[in-house]
């Protein structure tokens, strides 16, 4: 069985976690106040991994499918694990059909999405199909690319003195009651609840009883960035312009101008925009897989490729992107908590008066 | 390695005119076999002969050494009672060579023969003696001709592998550089030694070289290229996962951080395994400058790469797609050059690379004789005159020469290889996808990057996986001081980690003013 070692999660966590969350701006429903909804949603995300470790160390050798199975039974296990393959993949789609729509707004406005769509599709397919190892040492060498990029950014943003503190007043300006609407349940849903997806790659890190140190210390940090990630474009742009932009991230870059050569970085933002989303999309394209692979019991290699037609052939149902968004926005976003909170909950409580084997 | 099995062989006849005939038999009557057969005074009831392969046998040694105590043996009176063991009084008392030992049966003396042994039988004997009088033209250890440094050893090796075993020897004087002989080929039966050190190589890499090599079923091996295509982990990869040198000092280096070298008998390129991604990028010189000098050109030698593998496809990109990305002026300029150009900005660049790649084949198989005429006809089709003729523009010109020029910083040639053939890939999907399709692309690379492995070790590593322990990023990409690198750089389970004892640097006698 592949493996993969501590470093390696923390790195997985934290790109996964970063994925394309810090070029929009969210919880911006709180105006000024979107950091704080960010921050307040990134606790309560902290209270959710708390949960998910609680529930995958009384079985550290099982995985989602085989934690499901264990708690449920057979059937009913059986069957939630199926829903949870359903919404991976749907999740994965939803990245897939983000680079076409972005590749074909801003990169390429002549050429179809289908091919677009494929590209990406091949490269996380053929990832998959390479296994988690590979996935992760991939990811290793995007961390770099990453981690550079968007301290270039901070860097040039500090040189040129674009960011105004001032911005950012004045703090909770109608009460904290709209700081927790925007908090709960968009930006707990995506990104931080996603966490939930590690209850599939737990099971994969050698040394087990670091699972979670290194899950909460990546965790933690990765929030900070993202938080301060979301003040600094909230303190370039300000709360009215930053609602109302598709990309804040690119907005903001566009801004730098620099001693006339450093301009129009738009490239790195696209980089970034694309590393994030094919980390994410292969992340939950492998969970499907290895879910999919846990309840049917068939070989790995069997799945990689249903899975992908299927999230290739689902990305052609929206008819456009104001119906992606609006689903993505409005629909997932109440959906997601099932997942995310409700059934791990269900799994905790059901498991408290259960006594547990060590799962081989 | 005898591929022959035991039931093959044909013991000797104890009549000597039995065994000469069959051994002249056997090699077809051809006439480089030399048959000296003689009687000496000492044994007078005996007849000896000495049997070897002229051309491939230093002649002075089988004269001084073999014949000339042969014809003229005085045999102490002990050594000898008429119709005893001649052989073992000849190989004890008379023939003057380090090496020497009895053969059983007629397969390994005519093997022996090939090898540029003699052999030495005598009637009544069925058994034979060989003596390495091995010798004849070989060229002399010259400067290597394809890995040149400015500082540093100035010897290669050469296509004689005892040769290039004793200049490795002579850098490594230890016991524990251990080195075994194989044979491979049916009809070559070429020697192939695999050179490791004992206590430092991974027990079971060595024994995965092994078995590798013993694997081989071929009828002749000719270069180590042959060797390297059936031991290789990938085959269907453009990524090479062997290294090869022609410079002692970098297999003693190799050996050194415990990777194991196989050399073969007629090339005078060696391998090493196992190898790692960024192992390429590493230039023996880097060891002998100093770490700053070093470390500087191995940076400038990382962006040259994505610069041969990169450039042509980015520039095809903005042009054609991102024309926003350029600054005004620059994007104004290069417009105002394409305005004639018949092509496509991905023809026009696939043009030229063509006829780089053309033009450096030219170079390389030409007779030398012919030199000149192909830089005078390369810089019409590849310069000024192909821009003036309306076929690419200027800025072309410059890109594509920019790249062939980085593309020849890199110190080993195969890896530089692959950048040639990753380039087109890189072009014809930055032509149809701009930026989108160089992305998708660096991606696959990395994804295939990262899943390939050399003799078990991770090709990417130290970065993916990332080190196990601390310090292998001191010779990576950058170098740090020698007295800093304390640990051999490869994330191997190995025995014996460590080069130096600490990362301090022995203190210095400091000279004040005052004293």
């Amino acid at each position: 069985m592949q493996q993969i070692g501590k470093n390696q999660l923390s790195i997985l966590i934290i790109v996964f976690m970063i994925g394309s969350t810090p070029l929009f701006e969210l919880g911006i429903k709180a105006k000024q106040d979107a950091w704080l909804a960010m921050t307040v949603a990134a606790v309560a995300g902290l209270l959710l991994t708390f949960m998910y470790v609680h529930i995958q160390k009384r079985a550290p050798g099982a995985e989602l499918a085989e934690l499901l199975t264990m708690h449920f039974g057979r059937w009913i296990g059986g069957f939630i694990a199926v829903l949870y393959v359903i919404w991976f993949s749907y999740e994965s789609m939803r990245n897939v059909r983000d680079v076409g729509e972005l590749t074909t707004m801003a990169l390429l406005t002549s050429t179809p999405k289908w091919i677009v769509m494929l590209l990406i599709l091949t490269a996380g397919a053929y990832t998959v199909s390479k296994g988690l190892e590979v996935f992760v040492r991939v990811v290793q060498l995007l961390f770099p690319i990453a981690l550079l990029s968007y301290a270039f950014i901070v860097l040039l943003l500090l040189i040129t003195r674009l960011p105004k503190l001032t911005q950012l007043l004045p703090i909770l300006e109608n009460g904290i009651t709209p700081v927790l609407t925007a908090a709960f349940p968009d930006v707990l849903g995506f990104p931080f609840g996603q966490m939930v997806i590690f209850l599939v790659f737990w099971k994969h890190v050698s040394e087990k009883k670091i699972i979670g140190r290194a899950s909460y210390w990546s965790y933690i940090g990765v929030s900070i960035f993202l938080i301060f990630m979301n003040v600094v474009v909230l303190c370039v742009l300000g709360p009215e312009l930053a609602a109302i932009t598709a990309l804040p991230l690119l907005e903001v870059v566009q801004m730098i101008r620099l001693a006339n050569i450093l301009e129009r970085l738009d490239v790195i933002v696209t980089l970034l925009l694309y590393i994030g989303l094919y980390v994410k999309m292969t992340a939950l394209y492998m969970a499907a897989v290895f879910t999919l692979k846990a309840v049917l019991g068939i070989a790995y290699r069997l799945c990689v490729l249903p899975i992908g037609l299927v999230i290739y052939g689902t990305a052609f149902l929206e008819p456009n992107n104001t119906y992606h968004l609006w689903i993505g926005l409005d629909i997932t976003l109440k959906i997601v908590p099932v997942f995310q909170i409700l059934l791990p909950l269900l799994l905790l409580i059901v498991g408290m008066r259960k006594k547990y084997k060590q799962a081989k | 390695m005898n591929k022959q099995n035991a039931g093959e062989f044909t013991p000797f006849s104890p009549s000597l005119q039995a065994n000469v005939e069959t051994i002249r038999h056997r090699f077809g009557g051809s006439t480089d076999i030399v048959i000296r057969m003689f009687r000496s005074d000492a044994a007078p009831d005996r007849e000896v002969a000495i049997i070897y392969v002229d051309g491939i046998v230093d002649s002075e040694t089988i004269n001084e050494s073999v014949m000339e105590p042969l014809m003229s043996m005085k045999l102490p009176p002990h050594a000898y009672v008429k119709g005893g063991k001649l052989l073992e009084a000849l190989r004890s008392c008379v023939v003057s060579i380090g090496s020497v030992q009895e053969i059983q049966n007629l397969e390994q003396a005519l093997q022996y023969m090939t090898d540029g042994l003699c052999v030495i039988m005598a009637d009544g004997s069925a058994a034979a003696l060989t003596a390495d009088v091995n010798g004849g033209e070989y060229r002399g250890v010259t400067i290597p001709q394809t890995q040149t440094v400015i500082r540093g050893p100035q010897h290669g090796f050469v296509e004689n592998v005892r040769t290039n075993i004793s200049l490795v020897r002579r850098i490594i004087r230890s016991s524990d550089l251990h080195i075994q002989m194989h044979k491979i080929g049916r009809q070559t039966h070429t020697n192939v030694a695999v050179l490791y050190l004992n206590g430092i190589a991974d027990d079971g890499i060595v024994k995965e070289v092994y078995r590798r090599l013993a694997a081989i079923d071929i009828d002749g091996v000719l270069e180590s290229g042959y060797i390297e295509e059936f031991i290789q982990d990938e085959t269907f990869t453009l990524f090479p996962t062997l290294m090869n040198t022609e410079r002692p000092d970098t297999i003693a280096a190799a050996l050194l951080e415990g990777r194991v070298a196989v050399m073969v008998d007629g090339s005078p390129i060696a391998l090493m395994a196992p190898t790692t991604f960024f192992t390429f990028f590493q230039s023996p010189e880097d060891y002998y400058q100093r770490f700053d000098i070093a470390s500087f050109v191995r940076i400038i030698r990382y962006g040259a790469y994505v610069v041969s593998i990169l450039l042509p496809a980015l520039y095809i990109a903005v042009t054609t797609y991102h024309q926003e990305m350029l600054p005004t002026t620059l994007l104004i300029s290069l417009a105002a050059q394409r305005e004639g150009i018949p092509f496509p900005c991905l023809v026009e660049a696939l043009l030229m690379e063509l006829t780089f790649e053309v033009l450096r084949e030219a170079g390389l198989r030409m007779p030398r004789a012919i030199g000149p005429a192909i830089s005078i006809v390369g810089a019409l089709v590849l310069g000024q005159s192909a821009v003036q003729a309306g076929i690419v523009s200027a800025g072309m010109v410059i890109i594509v020469s920019f790249t062939a020029i980085s593309n020849f910083v890199m110190p080993e040639f195969n890896m530089a290889a692959t950048s040639r053939i990753i380039r087109f890939l890189f072009m014809i999907m930055a032509g149809i996808f701009g930026f989108f399709g160089i992305f998708i692309s660096v991606l696959l690379m990395l994804i295939h990057l990262v899943s390939l492995r050399s003799f078990g070790v991770p090709y990417m590593s130290p970065m993916a996986p990332g080190p196990t322990r601390q310090g292998p990023w001191r010779d990576v990409f950058v170098r740090l001081p020698w007295w800093a690198i304390v640990l051999r750089p490869m994330d191997l389970n190995l025995r014996n980690p460590k080069r130096r004892p600490n990362g301090k640097k022995p203190p210095a006698q400091r000279h004040s003013d005052k004293a």
